[in-house]
């Protein structure tokens, strides 16, 4: 789609943002209703003069039964500019090492901080968990731009290398050659079948952790092959 | 001499088992796993074997025997 090319990258993450004010509402959702009452592309200044009212009769009043209170939230989020630390930051809870025995720490590619909608190589940021069988913490939000005036040579090996702390990473999609760097630093790197939402995956990954984990998620847990379970010597039979 | 695989090491992504020209290797209960009584470590067939080369985790299918 071309007129997501024009998009910036800052009005896009505000979109984003304010979907998450609006009741049953994603990105693309409203994406479309600007694209309606504002025609593309979508700039700063056409924003900038998006009123209530508009907002409520665009295409056909899709957003009428909305509530004014959640509207005036969207529309505040797109217009002001989004101090990046501030708005997506507070979700991070404290976590120390040794906290969550029997815990994994995975690392989900994401753009909209919700699902697991990134690839590895484009994403804009890694949410960070440490996932138990009865607990999630997300403990930090690990953005991909690289450090000002730094020039990185391999991006996808600077990628790696900001969630090398993880067991496990989930993403969209991923390369070849970027998911055997993965691989060399020790991360099992998954791959979904179409885009799924994080909370999801925790929860199927917990599911997996309450129940008998695959030997390899064991090894990376840390628990000892004697107490995951008596495996009958007929591997080699 | 057989090749076996490394339990703790497999994620069962199972692209091993179409490649063994011996058909040895099978899905087992936990993870894969080769039959060492028909696996010939791809001798006569190919240089090297199949199996280590298009398994995606290091070290995780070695040789039964040192």
């Amino acid at each position: 789609m071309s007129s997501q090319d024009t998009l910036s990258r800052e009005l896009a993450l505000r979109i984003g943002l304010a979907a998450r004010a609006l009741p049953d509402t994603d990105a693309k959702r409203l994406f479309t209703v600007l694209t309606h009452c504002l025609g593309l592309p979508i700039t700063e200044d056409k924003i900038g003069s998006l009123n209530l009212k508009t907002l409520k009769a665009a295409q056909a009043g899709e957003f009428s039964d909305i509530d004014d209170v959640s509207l005036k939230k969207a529309l505040h989020i797109l217009k002001h500019n989004v101090e990046t630390g501030e708005t997506l930051k507070p979700d991070i809870q404290a976590y120390v090492e040794g906290d969550m025995p029997g815990s994994v720490r995975i690392a989900c590619a994401s753009n909209d901080a919700i699902n697991v909608d990134g690839h590895f190589g484009s994403c804009n940021q890694f949410m960070i968990y440490q996932v138990s069988a009865d607990e999630a913490r997300l403990i930090d939000i690990r953005f991909t731009d690289s450090p000002d005036g730094l020039e990185v040579d391999d991006k996808n090996l600077f990628r790696a290398e900001l969630i090398q702390d993880c067991q496990v990473i989930y993403m969209a999609s991923v390369g070849g050659p970027a998911a055997a760097k993965i691989v060399k630093l020790g991360i099992h790197p998954i791959k979904l079948q179409g885009i799924e939402s994080i909370t999801g995956i925790i929860n199927q990954l917990q599911t997996v952790i309450a129940g008998t984990p695959p030997p390899w998620l064991a090894k990376v847990m840390g628990i000892e092959a004697n107490n995951r379970f008596r495996f009958e010597r007929e591997a080699t039979g | 001499m057989a090749l076996y695989i490394v339990e703790a090491d497999c994620i069962s992504c199972g692209d091993c088992e179409p490649v063994c020209p011996t058909n040895s290797i099978t899905e087992g209960s936990i993870v894969f796993k080769i039959d060492k009584k028909t696996c010939t470590e791809c001798e006569g067939d190919f240089d090297v074997p199949q199996c280590v080369k298009v398994c995606p985790i290091d070290n995780c299918i070695l040789p039964l025997e040192a």
